[in-house]
């Protein structure tokens, strides 16, 4: 047997690993408490402007008294918008991506394409917004062009999702449908995407959460500091909560007599946001725990 | 073959109980192996015969729910005792698992593994990979190639760089839990022909009969969880004392 | 294992598509081609806007590629106005590199905590918990940072402000964590079960394993979850909108502050107007953003295939 050198007695050793894990565990519980005090700082302050009217009224007085209804109201129209421009792209996109494709050049070029997308800074998506749907296409600062803009922004996460959740779908599932004489889009139509589309959904909510929570994309797309009154088009402008925070934040002329409305609206945003994630990490969860394949 | 050693028991295992959770997976087993022999384990799947074999050095204790009860000894020593240290136990009781497991690094790399850990360096080293890797009957294959990496190999050259890995230590045992299954027939005679050949207490799980038969000293039976029959190999395959072996060996069921 | 398969023979059998089921694929073609035309119609957009900016019309000179790239005035306003991104790009690179230093160790090591050490635990309930703070949206962590860290580093440092490098880069790194920590877990625990078998056989201790084992063979895993949050960092825009300073000067420590290639896109693009030479200014940056996203969009894709194809 190889005697362990000087240096290297099982003590040693012993005393190293529990340097490194007690590091490897300080990090974890640390990056959990920054998080944790996060939240509790903004449900600490937020909590107190939030009332009946706080969520049902118009802003009044310079934003200083009031409500943030059409803020709520705003934000929720952009992300539903932008799931109704996402979802039938993504989940088309997926379904060929993995019901169809083969390897090859063109599935490769559009894999990365899909990856690039989702990468790409979500201010240069509200360029973007601006130069097509905006002022090319002259859809100008509206619910539509917020709404596309946040589409292709979600567009990558949709399709990955449901790329994900087709793939989870066995293949004996498939082979079953075209050995009874099944045709590959009623197989897939018939058996593969029933299975798969509590999959697909959760990803869909996940990227509703991500819409709802953004702010570059929609500054110059889509959104008012004030609006007197309820959208009657989806060519009117809109307030969003994320917008909404940022203006009172730091451009307003009262940011210290507004702090109030910040803390609430940030409240809001932050139990929307986190709220639809969780109703997606749970419920993938439970799809995951109760699949019997 | 078996007389003419000087006999010493190198394992014993007693009244050895263990389970799984609620699962009682080997009951009440004891069990010598003696120094420089080889013992192999045979019986059905399931049997306990693989987790008998990770109770020798202690890969057991990863698996989340398992009790153990009863004693066993490596030369004497309690390896389940209040001062046993787990991880100097698998140091000294080598093993070779079931598939080839190289880790991505290159073949002296992975070699060099386990005496870097406790500090041997270079000069030293290099007379490590030979040594362990003429040990393993590989050295004239992959001389040139030890700065390749082991995922390159064929799975038999993989297994063996992983048997040379274990012989780097020196260990005094050495524990092969089905070294051949995922081998094909021209790669398992090396590795049998190894393990004739090495001067070495090794413990070997299989359940290919007829390997048991050609490469070991002992032989010993399992059957649901316990242990039905242990001795000389050659007497537990030519004269069976109980009817469960029998049936075992001549194929009626397993 | 490395020998070659032997050339099959036979004719390669196609599944066999009657019309209808030709068209309905050729719907889904079009759906997964498009979201690669997006990538192009994004960039056609970005460089045909940008490209303005460097041709002379009647009421402006063109401004040049070098002074674009390399200097680090960035005065859109001015009578003379000048429009050098050097400035801004050191901005973006700072809080970038800062946040990444902080994003990087702790990420990686929650990374760790979650795969090996907090066990069923860590898998079921804490990996959905990091999962769920990725998704706090950006505005509320950039206005935590205005009401917390500012006025408390400020007042404690006897700083002139306290929204700069470091403030931003922390509420960077806040975002970037749990992306490198998910993603950094999905890469370790892709490590098979028998390479770490093999090291505790060999008596390794777990930390040993850890270190010497998992790391190592998830390293391609793990530098793309770091470039992916990497890519965050740089890319992110209101977190440095509100608390990166918002100055155009190249820093020199840890509390100047600085105006991030995205915060100046954020910040100006509602106060020009459409077709003005500081509008093409924008794009350019916004294209001169684009690319360096690209690429590290570009280096984490190929890492990534590289890791997939070399894990068991």
């Amino acid at each position: 047997m190889l005697k362990a050198q000087k240096g290297y007695e099982p003590k040693r050793r012993y005393l190293r690993e529990k340097i490194a894990l007690f590091f490897v565990r300080s990090s974890g519980i640390f990056t959990m408490a920054v998080m944790a005090f996060i939240l509790i700082y903004i449900v600490g302050h937020g909590i107190s402007a939030i009332s009946f009217s706080f969520l049902t009224e118009f802003p009044k007085d310079n934003m200083t008294a009031g409500g943030i209804f059409p803020a709520i109201l705003g934000t929720l129209i952009l992300a539903l918008g932008a799931l109704l421009t996402a979802i039938p792209l993504g989940f088309g996109a997926a379904i060929y991506l993995a019901e169809y494709a083969r390897p090859g050049p063109l599935v490769s070029a559009i894999r990365l394409g899909v990856a690039n997308l989702a990468g790409v800074p979500s201010v240069v998506f509200g360029l973007f917004g601006l130069a097509l749907f905006v002022t090319e296409f002259g859809f100008g600062r509206s619910i539509l062009s917020g709404s596309l803009t946040l589409g292709l922004l979600i567009l990558p996460t949709v399709t990955a999702a449901a790329e994900e959740a087709l793939r989870q779908t066995p293949q004996s599932f498939r082979e079953a449908a075209l050995a009874l004489g099944a045709s590959r889009w009623q197989a897939i139509r018939q058996v593969v995407l029933p299975a798969a589309l509590p999959g697909m959904l959760t990803g869909a909510i996940l990227a509703l959460g991500r819409a709802a929570g953004e702010t570059a994309p929609i500054i110059f797309t889509a959104s008012a500091a004030y609006t007197l009154a309820m959208p009657d088009s989806v060519f009117r402008e809109v307030m969003a909560l994320s917008t909404h925070i940022l203006n009172l934040a730091t451009n307003g002329t009262h940011i210290e007599e507004t702090r109030p409305q910040q803390f609430g609206s940030a409240l809001v945003l932050l139990i929307l946001v986190l709220g639809l994630s969780l109703v997606a990490i749970i419920i993938r969860a439970k799809l995951k725990r109760g699949r019997k394949w | 073959m078996v007389e003419e050693k000087k006999e010493k028991v190198i394992i014993r295992a007693k009244n050895v109980d263990f389970y799984y959770g609620d699962f009682h997976a080997l009951k009440n087993i004891s069990l010598d192996c003696m120094e420089k022999e080889v013992t192999a384990m045979i019986g059905p799947s399931g049997c306990g015969k693989s987790t008998f074999l990770k109770l020798l050095n202690r890969m057991n204790d990863f698996v989340p729910g398992a009790r153990l009860s009863g004693e066993v000894t490596i030369s004497g020593e309690s390896i389940y005792g209040p001062n046993a240290d787990p991880v100097d136990i698998r140091r000294r009781v080598g093993m070779v698992f079931q598939r080839p497991n190289p880790f991505p690094k290159s073949i002296y790399d992975n070699i060099t593994y386990g005496p870097k850990l406790i500090g041997i360096k270079k000069p030293d080293l290099d007379v490590i990979v030979e040594r362990a890797l003429k040990a393993a009957a590989l050295w004239d294959e992959v001389k040139d190639l030890l700065n390749k990496s082991a995922l390159e190999l064929s799975g038999g050259q993989q297994q063996r760089v992983c048997i040379a890995r274990a012989l780097a230590l020196e260990p005094d045992i050495l524990l092969m839990d089905e070294p051949t299954s995922a081998l094909d027939p021209i790669a398992t005679s090396k590795v049998e022909e190894w393990i004739k050949t090495a001067e070495l207490s090794i413990v070997i799980v299989t359940h290919n009969m007829q390997q048991a038969a050609r490469i070991s000293d002992k032989t010993a039976f399992f059957f649901l969880g316990e242990l039905i029959e242990f001795g000389p190999t050659l007497e537990l395959f030519t004269r069976p004392r109980e009817s469960k072996t029998e049936n075992y060996i001549t194929g009626r069921f397993g | 294992m490395t020998e070659k398969m032997a050339k099959p023979k036979g004719v390669l059998l196609v599944p066999k598509l009657s019309p209808t089921e030709q068209s309905v694929k050729a719907f889904f073609l079009i759906c997964a081609i498009s979201a690669l035309g997006q990538m192009f119609i994004i960039m056609i957009f970005l460089f045909s806007e940008a490209f303005g900016l460097f041709v002379s019309t009647p009421d402006s000179q063109g401004v040049s590629l070098a002074e674009f790239f390399f200097s680090l005035d960035w005065y859109p306003t001015y009578p003379v106005p000048s429009y050098g991104s050097g400035a801004l790009v050191a901005g973006s690179l700072a809080v970038t590199i800062v946040s990444i230093i902080m994003a990087a160790p702790l990420g990686i090591a929650m990374a760790i905590y979650l795969a090996q050490i907090a066990g069923k635990f860590g898998r079921e309930w804490l990996k959905p918990m990091v999962e769920l703070l990725a998704s706090i949206p950006s505005v509320v962590l950039g206005f935590v940072g205005m009401v917390t860290i500012a006025p408390f580093m400020q007042s404690v440092l006897d700083l002139p402000t306290g929204l700069n490098v470091l403030n931003a880069s922390i509420f960077l790194a806040i975002m970037a964590t749990p992306t490198i920590a998910s993603l950094g877990e999905d890469a370790l625990s892709a490590v098979p079960q028998e390479i770490q078998d093999a090291s505790y056989a060999l008596g390794a201790t777990h930390w040993e394993t850890i270190w010497k084992v998992i790391l190592p063979s998830s390293l391609s895993g793990l530098s793309t979850a770091v470039i992916l949050g990497l890519g965050r960092a740089l890319g992110e825009t209101i977190v440095v909108l509100m608390i990166a300073g918002g100055s155009a000067q190249i820093p020199i420590s840890l509390f100047d502050s600085v105006r991030p290639l995205t915060s100046t896109l954020a910040a100006e693009m509602g106060e020009t107007a459409i077709g003005s030479q500081h509008y093409h200014a924008l794009f350019a940056l916004g294209a001169l953003l684009f690319i360096m996203t690209l690429a590290f969009n570009l280096l984490a894709f190929f890492l990534g295939r590289h890791w997939q194809k070399n894990s068991v």
